[in-house]
């Protein structure tokens, strides 16, 4: 199996997602079994030189600077699930602070 | 030009299949409201066009087909949605689709799995289902879907109606919930050819809010041909292993015995990396999902679950409850691919091997052929509950219709016949912006093809 | 400092680039707007918005790589930065990472203990900037204003090239000279569009590898860099010589108790998961574009400084003091051009104007003709010096011509002889004993007299012409 129980908890927390213990064994499980899946990429000759490939405009567009409407039907007010004297309010950092 | 109340009793009609989030009496008194203000000149006066519900809306709320986003009402809408309205069209509701679009059966919605129209124990496909299901069972003519990796043309193909991905950068992905961002696209969903293709013209053309979206004038729609002399078929043998199912390689068979006849040259090609088109978008598309589902954090929009003392449990409620299976899954996934000491295994090797997956579609189409024809999807729709244990099952289901979205270009499925009762999707692969040439060529096909008859 | 430790140190600076609307929105940047006011659904990260980004922006973040004599590259790559933090709305910063839009410049500034050090600029991207997130504003809660989100920022990378604290505070008033002289940013600490953090490590004098470095952030003041920089300087050096070793981390700066901290580490390392960032094709950039933005470079300092010196016969430091902001620079070319008085034109501008600019908010509020007209009437002998200096306050008070400014302020010196012989009779009369005492050899006594004849004719009289009637009545 590629993926340990650890390494799908350092990933968790990089993705701020919860995992319950119980959860473990079978996310682990099926996340070695995709990534075991994606590895046989490795197995095929692609070297250094291949380009990637992006689709879409070949160059970024320059928008013009100019100050537009906001385009908001309503404001923050109407969506946020905790807003007060115009700032949205979410619970103090605790360990990030 | 239909009335609202008629439009509205159609779709409540289907309300079996649980593929409308919309509330029928919201819906009933939006249509009546959206029916006054549509512009009478419009090329799609009083079309009503089901959305799907990771496309922005002002009428409707926008779920994702998620809890994370439960009673979100967006402030602004898709410029695609907008679009529509300008040529008169009626947003007939959202559609249920798979969290996120991630998925390929609709089982995967918070608001639960949406029915096949012509079998309740089967998927409709996904992750579109709720759009294909709704048009599969007449309830609405055309719908939009969106796509990063089949979830227009699979569905398309299990529900026996067309489902047409345009080119990536054609239609403005500018209030399409991202996913996958450089393989999202917004598709269409029809009845008929025609229908799908009007309301893909409608949807298609520049929009400066998207950086992705080309400098295009709208899709011309071509006229329908009395043949397809001059048009040359490639059929990728990639896309015709032995353990394909039988009955689709007939209905495949037959049409391509048809496309003959009405005069296209038909000769085999070669896509030599499409063995690793699943592997490359299930690196791809994660990846880029991880990153586009870190918004979803509590903090500005959508509901706030209980136990957030402090930030960081605020992140992990919302994201732990807010989420489902899948999309967490693919979160990690997504997360670990870019991950420090991960990323060149897994995200640089799967970007070169999108290089390669689109230099053998360039190949092939520089060697004189103009389309592509391959089946949809290797089965007919597939039972409720079948695939859900084992992820990869479920990817398998994409494995001919990821490509196109890797290599950006246009595609569509169209009936091409049945199994048991159950539809079977021809998909025909066009080149970059050519969209006309690939409608053009399934006009021809549709006109002749014995779409409702067993292959 | 010990001479035996020698201190490494290069910053990392943020400039806020002076654009209408925001990097990838078409949000006011405006400074100073109620909370929450000058978002859209773009700078929200509301689900399906996508970024467009502005041209302007990036032509002036191209002008600051010129500027820095940076490679600016013909094609780069916008990236996302991901980490969950409540004032980044998308849960990534739209930055560049391994394709930035320049690299490979230098910047040269005067460093009190080296001269002229050419330090490097290791490489200059486009990023947008957060939110900001307030903790003092609710009880137990953190709010959230996401009007500086999106905001266009670059972020100028300095190569380990700085040997002290001072020298650090030298480059960072230099560059910010630059790019306000480029005029690409305010570079206003207060206001939080210019920021620097800093990467700093000690070594013993000979040794020449780089040690494990530190960085400090908060520094939110120019007047602070310099005294955070040495309190770090200082912490590293007692840490080793007292057995310790430095270890890699983040040190916040706090400026009431000028002292560093850690900050407090979080679980997980930084792991920011860069990639390219699907929604925005690659930034190319024609040899056109560049080049109209080099066209649009103004004179730099540094060249501004030498021409200074070689047409106007300034001192090095003279030609500093007035090419200070680029507005200073060009009102002292104009004075020194209409005046023709070269050195006097500096004087001024480095005493007068710069005085009365630093009073009133960085105006000059004597135009240029009108201090051309006063150095003429001081030259001609109409005003004294001291007059002029009374008529540039008024000018730069009340405007108006100088010359009858000073009409009116009656202080045009009289050079009609009778006038003065009248005032030196005055004044001769009533110092005897001064008179004798001259008389006596000591005639160092004669500015004393000429100051005399100053006060009696209220500044008017024409101090040489003062002096030479007194020698005349004096020697009879």
């Amino acid at each position: 199996m590629s993926v340990s129980r650890e390494e799908v908890l350092r990933i968790a927390q990089l993705a701020e997602l919860d995992v319950e213990e119980e959860a473990l064994p079978t996310l682990a499980e099926q996340m070695s079994r995709i990534l075991d899946y994606a590895a046989q990429l490795s197995a095929v000759p692609a070297n250094g030189t291949v380009k990637v490939f992006v689709p879409g405009p070949d160059a970024i567009r320059f928008r013009t600077d100019e100050v537009t409407p906001s385009g908001l039907a309503f404001g923050p007010e109407e969506f946020a699930p905790d807003f007060k004297e115009g700032f949205f309010v979410v619970p103090k950092l605790g360990q990030f602070e | 030009m239909s009335d609202a109340k008629a439009v509205a009793d159609r779709l409540v009609k289907a309300k079996r299949l649980n593929a409308l989030l919309t509330p029928p009496k919201e819906l009933r008194k939006s249509l009546n409201t959206q029916i006054a203000a549509a512009r009478p000149t419009g090329v799609l006066y009083g079309m009503p066009v089901a959305v799907k519900d990771n496309i922005c809306t002002l009428e409707f709320t926008t779920t994702c087909g998620s809890r994370i986003l439960e009673g979100y009402r967006s402030p602004y809408e898709a410029t695609a949605v907008a679009k529509l309205k300008a040529a008169g069209a009626l947003i007939a509701g959202k559609t249920n689709c798979d969290e996120f679009a991630m998925g390929s059966s609709t089982e995967h919605s918070a608001y639960g799995r949406v029915l096949h129209p012509l079998d309740k124990t089967r998927v409709p496909g996904g992750s579109s289902g709720g759009s294909a299901a709704l048009v599969g069972a007449g309830a609405v003519p055309a719908a939009l879907g969106s796509e990063t990796g089949g979830s227009v043309r699979q569905p398309a193909a299990f529900c026996g109606i067309v489902g047409i991905k345009p080119t990536y950068g054609r239609v403005s992905r500018y209030g399409l919930v991202a996913f996958g961002s450089s393989l999202d696209q917004i598709g269409v969903f029809g009845r008929s050819v025609h229908d799908a293709a009007r309301v893909l013209s409608v949807i298609s053309g520049r929009d400066p809010r998207d950086s992705t979206c080309e400098d295009r004038d709208p899709l011309r729609l071509p006229t329908v041909p009395e043949s397809m002399q001059g048009f040359v078929v490639g059929l990728p043998k990639e896309y015709f292993p032995p353990e394909l199912d039988p009955a689709v390689r007939r209905a495949c068979e037959r049409a391509i015995r048809l496309m003959r006849e009405l005069g296209a040259a038909v000769r085999e090609v070669s896509l030599p990396h499409t063995p690793y088109a699943v592997p490359t978008y299930y690196v791809i598309a994660p990846a880029e999902a991880s990153s586009n589902l870190a918004r979803y954090d509590g903090v500005r929009y959508g509901p706030r679950f209980k136990g957030a003392a402090d930030l960081r449990s605020l992140y992990r409620a919302t994201r732990g409850q807010g989420f489902g299976p899948e999309v967490r899954r693919r979160i990690l996934v997504g997360t670990y691919v870019l991950s420090s000491g991960y990323y060149d295994a897994y995200y640089r090797r799967a970007q070169q091997m999108r290089a390669l997956i689109a230099q053998d579609f360039r190949n092939a189409f520089d060697r004189g052929v103009d389309l592509l024809f391959t089946p949809t999807v290797p089965t007919p729709a597939f039972k409720a509950g079948e695939k859900l244990a084992d992820p990869i099952a479920m990817y398998m289901s994409d494995i001919f219709t990821v490509t196109a979205n890797l290599a950006g270009l246009p595609a569509m499925s169209l009936p091409i016949g049945r199994v048991k009762g159950l539809p079977i999707g021809g998909q025909l692969i066009g080149q970059a912006f050519l969209e006309d040439e690939m409608i053009e060529a399934a006009y021809a096909l549709e006109r002749v093809v014995p779409a409702t008859d067993e292959a | 400092m010990s001479p035996a430790w020698e201190t490494i140190i290069g910053l990392e600076t943020h400039v806020q680039l002076r654009t209408r609307s925001k990097m990838f929105c078409g949000c006011s940047t405006a400074f100073g707007a109620p909370p929450n006011t000058q978002v859209c659904p773009v700078c929200l990260g509301l689900p399906g918005a996508l970024p467009a980004a502005n041209g302007a922006a990036i032509g002036l973040a191209v002008r600051g790589a010129l500027a820095l004599g940076c490679t600016v590259h013909p094609k780069s790559v916008f990236a996302r930065k991901n980490y969950f933090y409540p004032d980044l709305p998308k849960g990534y910063q739209i930055s560049q990472f391994d394709q930035p839009l320049a690299t490979n410049g230098t910047l040269s500034f005067l460093s009190s203990e080296r001269g002229i050090v050419n330090a490097g600029v290791v490489r200059l991207h486009i990023e947008e900037d957060a939110g900001k997130s307030i903790h003092d504003r609710f009880p137990k809660a953190t709010a959230v204003d996401l009007n500086r989100s999106g905001v266009p920022l670059i972020e100028i990378v300095g190569g380990p090239d700085l040997r002290s604290p001072a020298e650090a505070r030298a480059y960072l008033q230099t560059l910010k000279q630059l790019l306000e002289y480029i005029g690409i940013s305010d570079c206003d600490m207060e206001k939080g569009s210019l920021r620097v953090d800093a990467n700093v490590s000690v070594r013993r004098t000979g040794e020449t590898a780089l040690n494990t470095r530190t960085e400090v952030k908060n520094i939110n003041s120019f007047a602070f860099v310099e005294k955070a920089l040495t309190v770090e300087r200082d912490r590293q050096i007692a840490l080793i010589e007292s057995g310790g070793t430095v270890t890699q981390q983040t040190m916040l700066y706090d400026s009431k108790e000028n002292s560093v901290r850690p900050q407090r580490s979080k679980e997980e390392s930084h792991d920011y998961r860069y990639f390219p960032d699907p929604d925005l094709p690659p930034l190319v950039l024609t040899p056109e574009f560049v080049a109209e933005q080099q066209s649009e470079l103004p004179e730099l300092p540094a060249a501004k400084r030498d021409r200074f010196v070689a047409s106007y016969g300034l001192s090095r430091e003279h030609a500093m003091v007035v090419t200070a902001t680029r507005a200073v620079a060009d009102y002292f070319e104009t004075v020194a051009k209409t005046s023709a008085e070269h050195q006097a034109a500096a004087n001024w501008v480095m005493t007068e104007t710069l005085a009365d600019a630093k009073d009133h908010n960085d105006e000059l509020r004597v135009s240029p003709a009108a201090l051309s007209q006063i150095i003429g009437l001081v030259k001609g002998g109409t005003l004294s010096h001291q007059a002029a200096k009374r008529v540039f306050a008024e000018v730069a008070a009340k405007g108006g011509d100088p010359r009858s400014v000073a009409e009116s302020l009656g202080v045009i010196q009289v050079a009609d002889t009778n006038v003065v012989s009248g005032w030196v009779t005055d004044v001769l009369g009533a110092h005897a004993p001064e008179v004798g005492r001259y008389k006596n050899g000591e005639t160092k006594l004669m500015a004393f007299f000429v100051g005399q004849v100053m006060r009696a004719s209220k500044g008017k009289a024409d101090p040489k012409l003062a002096q030479r009637v007194l020698e005349e009545k004096l020697a009879s």
